[in-house]
């Protein structure tokens, strides 16, 4: 219960001492026992302002750091090694005071947002700016308010609960090539697509829900009306090029594991940019194949998320193996690290993966 | 106005004001004052660029180390007072660093400087004038402060907005009202274990006529008009008697009159009645404290009867002598009080008294060769009288009403002799009223003596206090009785105590500024325990609204029962504590000590290493310039990625190696100076 309680008041407030404020903490003592030993009452005159800087400092950083409204705005789409830019607005609910240097320090993170100033009555944005070198989702949890405002003696900081979640997308700009096509090894496929042209993207098939990044000349409007959310066209060609990556998490977390994730989405993030229809299965999880950047951004979202587990079940396509995209770090019976071979052909196996986890090592089946 | 620049001048305003605060005390130098307080006001206005700043510190150096040695020579060699020239550098060092250029990271040190410059004017007894600063240091500390640490923050997010606006600032100051409020409450309820503070430096004394072993007939009177300086500051704890301007200030008797100067006998036998005697005088008595300027001489003044003198400044000892007089022992300016009895004996006990113990006859019926003619007089006035009361007061009568008051001294040594007064002249100041008074009364065989003091003074409305100055110095007359001991009469007519100072049109300025430093002395520097509890008991009598019975007298020091010093051992092991408690107790793990340290290490290299930095910036700054430090830096750094964010824990092996990665890193660093400023811009 102690504990408990002590946490809550350390959650309340902490206060530190600055370098400089302890010099001050440690002169103010000296002063005072000066002025006890000798008695020269100027000596108390002067303790007496130091116990006031002290008095003054505490209250005047207690009154910044109150009252203060925070919304916190997290990136959309950031990848690991990318710089990632959070946004702060902070508003002061002050009527009189302004908020003046103030730190937001994000949990975990190591650069703080700050901020300079924030009249009273106003409103202010700041950001801050990190740097993620993993995949992942990293909870936000409290964000602490952090000021040594007015004169640098102490630190006072506060923790303001906000939570939220920031995903950082595993990196997708690894060298890896797309495999043809069943029956059409070595043909080219377009990277653009070229919407509602009969032919080109072949019958048209029936009508699904719209996601973000599909061609808006393919919406039906009627159909859309009708049911009140966004319905688009789909055709034989979307469904026929999909490249189902299967990604399998059977395995120990570790650089091994990140490197086919990172596969996985290199290979995602270059079937987008073809202009396919793609989707992705692993272990404990499955995204029917779909075109354009919002089905990329659900795919790479999954790999954010992705576990590696060896007793995970075993990978499961729904659709035939025959076009899946394996990725896996085991090898097809056990296999090395990252990149694999696996034999091609043959009903239930899988195809061949081109995809490279580091320039020197390029292997063909 | 720039932060930068406001900062500056804040930080010389608080120089001023501290040099101020220790120009109004006795260690006071003036040719140091006066030159740090030009560099201080250059300070203001002139900023020299970095090059040049460096320039001046070769400049500055040698001044110091002969400033140094200096002090040393003072210290060991001397012995004298160590402080002055401790000052003297603590003066040279301030204009150092505010001669500095505007972006010097000194701030600390300038706030130390002139925070050490108020402390040691607190050693000095400083005048009234110290209040002034301090109150205007305090103002300006809270701006100064606050502006500092904005202005630092500014610099390191590179916000080039000044967000500081003028009403902010006015706010500030305002607010700093509440740091003086602490310091009074602090001030006035701590409570005070010792007996005084006994300051430094030699209090200058004042040179006071009149009042030493030998005093020359005239020599008085070139004082009286000359000197408004106030020499005693009377206050009447129990009350202000009605006759206030009419007092008579003893001070020092006389014995023995050789014609032409007064004197002390060396071998005086005790000539001064038991204590018991002032009770036939009445019951009345009058309390004084009495806050005496330093003089020259050891001479406490009160009214007579004396009964008791005691004071509570340890460098003070109250002692009498056989004459009755009262002296201290010690040094500086004596603060005491007295009792005295306020009545004065009934003429009708005084002409009863006719035997009993008289002191040794031939001191104090000792004359010098006189004309016959004093004689003569003397026994023409006191003729037909048969007790020696009569006679005294007929030869004062004689005076009163024959005699004419003057401030004119004698043109010439002829009309300077007591028989010019007595027989031509007819007139003049207070010794020669005195002297003819006694030599008369010793004529005809009775004990009578000189007595050198002071008459009445200017009542101070704001002090409260009675203002006795230098020209109101005068001299009357003791007469023996026995039974009641030494009785005292004025002979000098009305006229006396009226002095051409007091109309000059700077008087009331300097009266009120008196006051001002009376109660700054009595209320601040010499604050103590008796004042406290004086003090409290006011302030409970106005809350309960009268005055109740209180079983603690205004001198009987409050019990607290708690030895103080173990009071404060234990107040600061608790701090030490709470310190400790609050310390961050979310501890760093060792991969993120290692970084930080390695963090640090750049900082101090002149590289761009703040809290702003993230690790690997970090190494690209040190890439950047090709440092041999980057590649261990880059171990350690990517070791504490893994580690911080990577979810991976480093084993006994992989710390190790950081440990000594770091130590790379930090010999490189030292070997290798950081980017410059130019070389930081390009990055």
């Amino acid at each position: 219960m102690l504990r408990k309680t002590w946490s809550k008041l350390r959650g309340w407030r902490r206060v530190r001492f600055t370098t400089g404020g302890a010099v001050f903490s440690v002169g103010t003592l000296a002063i005072g026992f000066a002025a006890i030993n000798t008695g020269n009452n100027l000596l108390f005159l002067l303790l007496g302002a130091m116990f006031g800087f002290i008095s003054l400092s505490s209250w005047l950083s207690e009154r910044t750091l109150r009252q203060l409204e925070i919304r916190r705005r997290t990136p959309r789409g950031v990848a690991a090694g990318r710089p990632t830019r959070i946004t702060y607005y902070v508003t002061n609910r002050k009527r009189r005071f302004p908020t003046l240097a103030i730190y937001l320090i994000e949990e975990g993170l190591p650069v703080p947002a700050f901020i300079s100033r924030v009249g009273a009555g106003d409103s202010a944005a700041v950001a801050s700016e990190n740097f993620f070198v993993q995949r992942g989702v990293y909870p936000l949890r409290t964000l602490t308010l952090s000021t040594s405002f007015p004169f640098g003696l102490f630190t006072k900081e506060r923790d303001v609960p906000l939570p939220g979640e920031l995903i950082i997308w595993p990196r997708s700009d690894r060298p890896v090539q797309l495999p043809t096509p069943p029956g059409g090894r070595g043909k080219q496929q377009s990277a653009h697509l070229t919407g509602g042209a009969l032919g080109s993207r072949g019958e048209y098939r029936g009508l699904r829900e719209y996601r973000a990044g599909d061609d808006p000349r393919d919406i039906h409007w009627r159909t859309t009306a009708r049911m009140g959310t966004p319905v688009t066209k789909e055709y034989d060609q979307d469904a026929t090029e999909a490249v189902r990556i299967c990604l399998d998490t059977r395995g120990e977390p570790g650089d091994a594991a990140e490197s086919a994730v990172e596969v996985a989405a290199a290979l995602a993030a270059q079937a987008y940019r073809a202009g396919r229809r793609f989707g992705i299965t692993t272990c404990t999880s499955d995204l029917a194949p779909a075109v354009g950047s919002g089905q990329l951004e659900v795919v790479l979202d999954l790999l954010a998320r992705v576990d590696f587990d060896p007793s995970a079940p075993a990978l499961a396509p729904p659709s035939d193996p025959l076009g899946c995209v394996l990725v896996s770090m085991s090898g097809t019976r056990g296999g090395s690290f990252g990149a694999y071979i696996n034999p091609a052909g043959g009903s239930g196996a899988l195809p061949y993966v081109y995809a490279e986890t580091s320039d020197a090592d390029r292997r063909t089946g | 106005m720039s932060l930068e620049l406001l900062h500056r001048r804040l930080i010389v305003g608080m120089g001023l004001v501290s040099l101020t605060a220790f120009a109004g005390g006795a260690g006071f130098e003036p040719i140091s004052a006066v030159v740090a307080g030009l560099a201080l006001i250059l300070a203001l206005f002139w900023h020299p660029d970095a090059d040049l700043s460096l320039r001046l510190e070769r400049f500055w150096l040698p001044i110091a180390v002969v400033l140094v040695v200096r002090s040393l020579y003072h210290v060991f060699l001397i012995g004298d007072d160590v402080v002055i020239p401790v000052v003297d550098l603590l003066l040279l060092l301030l204009c150092a660093e505010a001669l500095r250029s505007l972006d010097a990271p000194n701030d600390a040190r300038l706030y130390s400087l002139t925070f050490a410059l108020l402390l040691a004017s607190c050693a000095y007894r400083p005048g009234v004038l110290f209040a002034l600063a301090f109150v205007t240091y305090v103002v300006l500390a809270t701006v100064t402060l606050v502006v500092g640490h904005l202005r630092r923050k500014s610099e390191r997010h590179r916000i080039r907005e000044n967000f500081v606006s003028r009403r902010f600032l006015t706010g500030m100051a305002g607010l700093s009202g509440v740091t003086l409020m602490m310091s009074g409450v602090i001030f006035l309820t701590f409570p005070r274990m010792s007996r005084g503070w006994a300051s430094r430096g030699e209090v200058t004394a004042t040179s006071i006529a009149g009042f030493s072993d030998v005093v020359s007939l005239g020599s008085h009177g070139s004082t009286i008009l000359a000197n408004p300086e106030i020499v005693l500051r009377v206050e009447f704890p129990d009350g202000t008697p009605e006759n206030v301007l009419s007092l008579h200030w003893r001070g020092r008797s006389y014995d023995r009159f050789d014609g032409v100067r007064w004197s002390r006998s060396v071998a005086l036998p005790p000539a001064i009645g038991p204590a018991r005697w002032y009770e036939a005088w009445g019951t009345n008595r009058v309390r004084q404290q009495i806050y005496a300027a330093p003089l020259d001489v050891d001479v406490l003044f009160a009214l007579h009867p004396l009964l008791t003198a005691r004071s509570d400044n340890p460098r003070i000892q109250p002692l009498f002598d056989n004459a009755g007089d009262h002296i201290y022992w010690g040094s500086g300016a004596p603060s005491y009080e007295a009792l005295s009895v306020a009545d004065r004996p009934a003429p009708e006990a005084l002409r009863e008294a006719r035997s009993g113990f008289s002191p040794a006859r031939r001191h104090y019926t000792q004359l010098p060769t006189l004309s016959p003619r004093v004689g003569s007089l003397a026994d023409s006035l006191t003729s037909g009288l048969d007790n020696n009361y009569d006679k005294a007061s007929a030869i004062n009568d004689f005076f009163h009403e024959e005699f004419a008051y003057t401030l004119e001294l004698p043109r010439s040594a002829q009309e300077a002799t007591l028989e010019h007064f007595l027989f031509e002249r007819l007139e003049g100041h207070c010794e020669y009223f005195s002297t003819a008074m006694v030599v008369l009364l010793r004529s005809v065989g009775i004990h009578a003596r000189e007595v050198n003091g002071f008459l009445g003074g200017q009542w101070n409305d704001f002090g409260q206090y009675l203002a006795v100055t230098q020209n109101q110095a005068h001299s009357w007359v003791e007469v023996w009785f026995p039974g009641y001991g030494w009785v005292e009469f004025d002979p000098t007519p009305a006229g006396a105590g009226v002095s051409a100072a007091a109309t000059s049109w700077l008087w009331p300025g300097r009266f009120l500024f008196d006051g001002l430093q009376h109660r700054w002395n009595k209320w601040v520097l010499d604050y103590n325990m008796e004042s406290q509890s004086g003090l409290y008991q006011r302030l409970s009598e106005l809350l309960s609204g009268g005055a109740p019975e209180s079983s603690v007298t205004p001198n009987q020091p409050p019990s607290t029962g708690i030895d103080p010093k173990w009071t404060m051992l234990v107040i600061m092991v608790m701090s030490l504590t709470a310190f400790l408690l609050f310390k961050r107790s979310r501890g760093h793990p060792p991969e993120a000590e290692l970084y930080l340290k390695l963090r640090e290490s750049c900082r101090r290299a002149g590289f761009r290493a703040d809290e702003a930095v993230a690790p690997l910036s970090l190494l690209d700054e040190l890439a950047s310039v090709g440092h041999p430090a980057q590649e261990p830096a880059r171990t350690v750094v990517h070791s504490y990625l893994r580690s911080r964010f990577g979810g991976q824990e480093l084993d006994a092996r992989e710390r190790k190696k950081m440990k000594s990665d770091l130590a790379d890193v930090r010999r490189a660093l030292r070997r290798t100076r950081g980017p410059t400023d130019e070389h930081r811009h390009r990055l």
